[in-house]
């Protein structure tokens, strides 16, 4: 139970496209995640999924039915926003419990949801108070457990960690993901941190300026990223892209190599380069090599090493990990 | 609008018609229409039209010609239309410069029972214009002597005169008991414009030696601009629709001598009638074309040149 | 604060201003209120003395409360200003919640015709009004007096409500949408809430001019039975011009409702001018 379709998804403000067809089909217990910058249009996307914005055409199927002028509480699906949005004059029992009481659930049964999603969240403590005296980590998993109680086919999350810190921001993803395998429920999430993306997702969706760039496992699309940009969104630092001609590939206008895949040496290698700045991050090292052939590189190596700025240095790719894109920025599938 | 003609699903996503907007907007639409706006439109028609041989008609501009140039009523009615701008000007003179002083002294940081004086001098804005009318008439009156003995205490008993009761100084005697009840407005908007000016940019002026009276000529004064423009129309509309204080202070014939006549005493007479002279509707409702046409020629001269010339500072 | 920053010459001379001004704003009240305590006499004797047990007397406010039904007048005040606002209030925040939440043709059309009721004063069509209530006979009533301050109060409201709805966040009334919450639900149950603050503003800025109006009752309710008090004691005063007593002790009498009013909301009533009104 929680499946989704969508069929040639437009969205269009007077003139202006936000949407430009989006095809995308989500199995049941899936956990989605739409990545892409700020205005690619992945949060609309989402919102349309939730039927609070319509669709200028196209269509949303949700376990197989068409939903696309179902409201937004009949969709069976609950949503987690990015500012929270818990009612603030309720109590957090009342915030979680708010849509089943309007849905006309026995008091029982809510009572019981309530219990049980307040003790997956350690919330027990806390039904009593309102919003304003809860912490901002506190508001969070109340957000979350309103939409638990709602035992919803499709949970909906809109950059739901972005207002939290960098420490919380860590265990709140933890807490997510444990969520979605003890639940096994399906749920999008929309963000535009690829990190986010990467560690919690069974399938990325990498939106661009409206359109579905590519769809994919973290691995697939770290490994076999379809086009320039997926290629450059995902991963950090972000791929090398040297000219095809600097290399003589006369198929590739575009070769990229990962950071973590090109080795470096003073005594020698491929292309010859001097260093132009160091990150000593403990257990990477993170070199950037202008070099006299291919332009600067990114290089990162795995433990400390002793580069400074003003060393030469020579770079070496490892063998089959170059990616090469032709000039519309498609992958070229005849490496070497 | 490429995407609109794109093959619409079977299942066209058609909004269903959102009538709640209507429910919302509907009771405040209808009164606001019925009571507010049609009244008004109908009072501008009948300025158009009047009786003619015991024929209700439609005379054109005729009714404006009588108004301005009938010895019937011209005299009357320039004789309202200039007390009306001096009045306005004397509280463009008195009032707005007071309130922008006491706005300032207010504004001083850290300043002791500011919230006092605050609640104190905006007192008077709330009392109804009867209260304040009778409250100045017996304070100013010869008989209480009240004004005689307070000027005595200064010396300055020499200069009290029954200055409500003589025609040369009848309408600024009034003009000022307005300002005096009027004054909080124009200190609290300018004093909330003082305090939306950040602390740093102050600071700044502190450092650059721009300080006391130089610091609110050069700094202040010209990012409260807004406020005082806000502060003119307000005081515009206001005065040019005054009514009630007159009315109680002077009576309807706004007396000493008619010298104390605006617009909105003027209509009052002429639209109900006052002691032998009967109610003209025709010549009310020009009196009031009129008095709608100075405020519209005024709020639009704000909103068009003014507010539009004033820079407006980001903060 | 740096003492380099202030003179306690000039902190002097500040304050030394503002007790001027406030003696002056303050005064003519306090004149009032003392001397409708004080017997004819002590009245003019000394008008500056506050009573004192010789000269205490409440002869004024019996000629008032035998002579004027002011006890009626203040219920027609009360009744046709409870009403009014509640009407401003409800209708005005629900055109707010319209102009605000939702995206329909026209709406900016509507802001803007809404709005123009905040210059253009509703006397201005008196002429006409008067005609409407006589025919739909409704003169001396204070359902009248009531249809025209709704009218009178609703653009200022509709003006500063939605200015205040557009900052309740719209993640919150979405989160109500996905619980089930219907538009109306929302309005009611979410929103209302949260504007708490600004319809008290509202309130009060709608409320003094009702109270203090003279012109409409004049005109549209003069009869016995629905004089407001506003209108009541200026018609009482006109009568006893000569009873000194009897004239100070209604002028207190109508100062009272509103000071009492002042003390409990001036905090509000201050805060709501400071914040909104200049942009």
């Amino acid at each position: 139970m929680g499946s989704l379709e969508l069929k040639s998804i437009r969205k269009a403000y007077g003139g202006h496209e936000v949407l430009k067809g989006i095809d995308l089909e989500v199995k049941d217990g899936e956990f989605v995640i739409f990545v892409g910058p700020s205005g690619c249009g992945k949060s609309t996307l989402l919102r349309t999924i939730a039927g609070l914005e319509d669709a200028t055409s196209g269509s949303v199927q949700i376990d197989g039915e068409e939903v696309g002028h179902v409201a937004p509480a009949k969709r069976g699906i609950a949503m987690v926003f990015q500012s929270y949005a818990l009612y603030p004059h309720l109590t957090v029992k009342d915030n979680m419990g708010l849509g089943l009481k309007q849905a006309g659930a026995p008091k029982a049964e809510i009572e019981e949801r309530i219990a049980k999603a307040a003790g997956m969240l350690s919330l027990e403590p806390y039904l009593a108070r309102r919003p304003a005296e809860l912490s901002g980590g506190q508001r969070q998993r109340v957000a979350i457990g309103r939409a638990i109680v709602r035992e919803p086919k499709l949970f909906l999350f809109d950059e739901p960690l972005s207002n939290l810190d960098a420490a919380l921001r860590v265990n709140t993803r933890l807490e997510i993901a444990r969520l979605h395998r003890s639940l096994k429920a399906t749920m999008i999430y929309v963000t535009h941190d690829q990190v986010e993306a990467m560690t919690l997702a069974d399938k990325i969706v990498v939106l661009n300026a409206g359109q579905i760039e590519q769809v994919g496992s973290p691995m697939e699309l770290y490994n076999r990223p379809a086009n320039l940009f997926v290629a450059g969104f995902i991963g950090s630092p972000q791929m090398n892209f040297i000219d095809g001609a600097k290399l003589g590939d006369g198929a590739a206008k575009t070769i990229g190599i990962r950071p973590e895949h090109i080795g470096l040496s003073r005594d020698g290698g491929e292309w010859k380069g001097k260093v132009i700045h160091v990150e000593h991050l403990g257990a990477d090292t993170i070199v950037y090599l202008e070099t006299e052939t291919v332009g600067t590189l990114t290089v990162r190596l795995f433990g400390e090493h002793r580069y400074a700025a003003d060393d030469v240095a020579y770079a070496t790719p490892v063998i089959g990990s170059m990616h090469r894109f032709d000039t519309d920025g498609r992958v070229v599938n005849s490496g070497p | 609008m490429k995407s609109r003609e794109t093959t619409m699903d079977a299942s066209a996503l058609k909004r269903p018609r959102r009538w709640h907007i209507l429910v919302f907007l509907l009771p405040a639409l209808a009164v606001y229409t019925a009571v507010m706006i049609l009244p008004l439109i109908e009072t501008l028609r009948q300025s158009f039209y009047n009786t003619v041989d015991g024929q209700y008609a439609f005379v054109g501009l005729s009714n404006f010609k009588v108004l301005f140039g009938d010895p019937r009523w011209a005299a009357d009615f320039w004789n309202a239309l200039r007390n009306n701008f001096v009045f306005f000007l004397i509280h463009m003179a008195v009032q707005n410069p007071i309130g922008i002083a006491l706005a300032a002294m207010l504004s001083i940081p850290k300043l002791r029972f500011s919230a006092f004086y605050r609640t104190a001098i905006f007192l008077p804005t709330l009392l109804s214009f009867v209260i304040v009318g009778f409250i100045w008439k017996l304070i100013l009156s010869p008989i209480w002597g009240v004004a005689p003995y307070l000027m005595d205490l200064v010396g300055m008993k020499w200069l009290f005169a029954p200055w409500l009761g003589r025609p040369d100084s009848a309408l600024i005697a009034v003009s000022l008991i307005s300002v005096w009840q009027y004054v909080g407005i124009p200190m609290m908007l300018i004093y909330a414009a003082l305090l939306n000016i950040p602390d740093e940019v102050i600071e700044a002026a502190e450092l650059d030696g721009v300080t006391g009276w130089s610091q609110f000529w050069k700094i202040k004064l010209p990012l409260i601009l807004p406020a005082i423009g806000i502060v003119s129309i307000l005081t515009f509309v206001g005065n040019f629709n005054a009514f009630d204080l007159i009315y109680t202070v002077q009576g309807a014939l706004a007396g000493p001598d008619g010298s104390t006549d605006i617009l909105g005493t003027l209509l009052y007479r002429t639209f109900f009638g006052f002691q032998l002279q009967l109610g003209d509707r025709s010549m009310g409702a020009t009196i009031a074309a009129i008095m709608f046409l100075i405020i519209l020629a005024g709020v639009s001269l704000y909103l068009f040149v003014i507010q539009r010339r004033m820079r407006r500072y980001q903060f | 604060m740096s003492k380099a920053r202030t003179s306690i010459v000039r902190t002097g001379a500040v304050h030394a201003a503002l007790i001027a001004y406030t003696l002056v704003a303050l005064f003519p009240v306090f004149l009032t209120i003392a001397n409708s305590f004080k017997s004819r006499n002590a009245i003019f004797r000394e008008p500056l003395a506050i009573p004192t047990p010789e000269t205490f007397s409440l002869i004024g406010y019996e000629t008032v409360l035998k002579q004027g039904d002011f006890l009626g007048y203040f219920q027609n005040s009360l009744v046709v200003t409870v009403v009014s606002i509640a009407l401003v209030l409800l209708f005005g925040a629900m055109a707010a919640f319209a102009l605000s939440e939702y995206r329909f043709r026209g709406n900016t059309l509507m802001g803007l015709y809404l709005a123009l009721g905040i210059m253009i004063p509703i006397r201005l069509g008196t002429v006409a009004i008067l005609q409407g209530m006589v025919a739909a006979n409704l003169v001396n009533t204070l359902t009248a007096l009531i249809l025209v301050y709704t009218a009178q109060g609703l653009p200022l409201a509709v003006f500063i409500l939605s200015e205040f709805m557009r900052t309740v966040s719209d993640d919150l009334k979405n989160a109500g949408r996905i619980d089930g919450l219907s538009e109306y639900a929302i309005f009611f149950r979410l929103v209302l809430p949260l504007v708490r603050p600004a319809m008290a503003t509202v309130a009060v800025f709608t409320m003094i001019p009702i109270w203090n109006d003279l012109w409409f009752p004049l005109i549209l309710a003069p009869a016995e039975t629905t004089k407001t008090v506003t209108l009541g004691s200026q018609i009482f005063i006109g009568q006893f011009v000569t009873n000194w007593n009897a004239v100070l002790s209604a002028l207190s009498l109508a100062i009272f409702p509103v000071l009492v009013l002042y003390v409990i909301f001036s905090r509000q009533l201050i805060r709501g001018i400071t914040a909104g009104a200049v942009k």
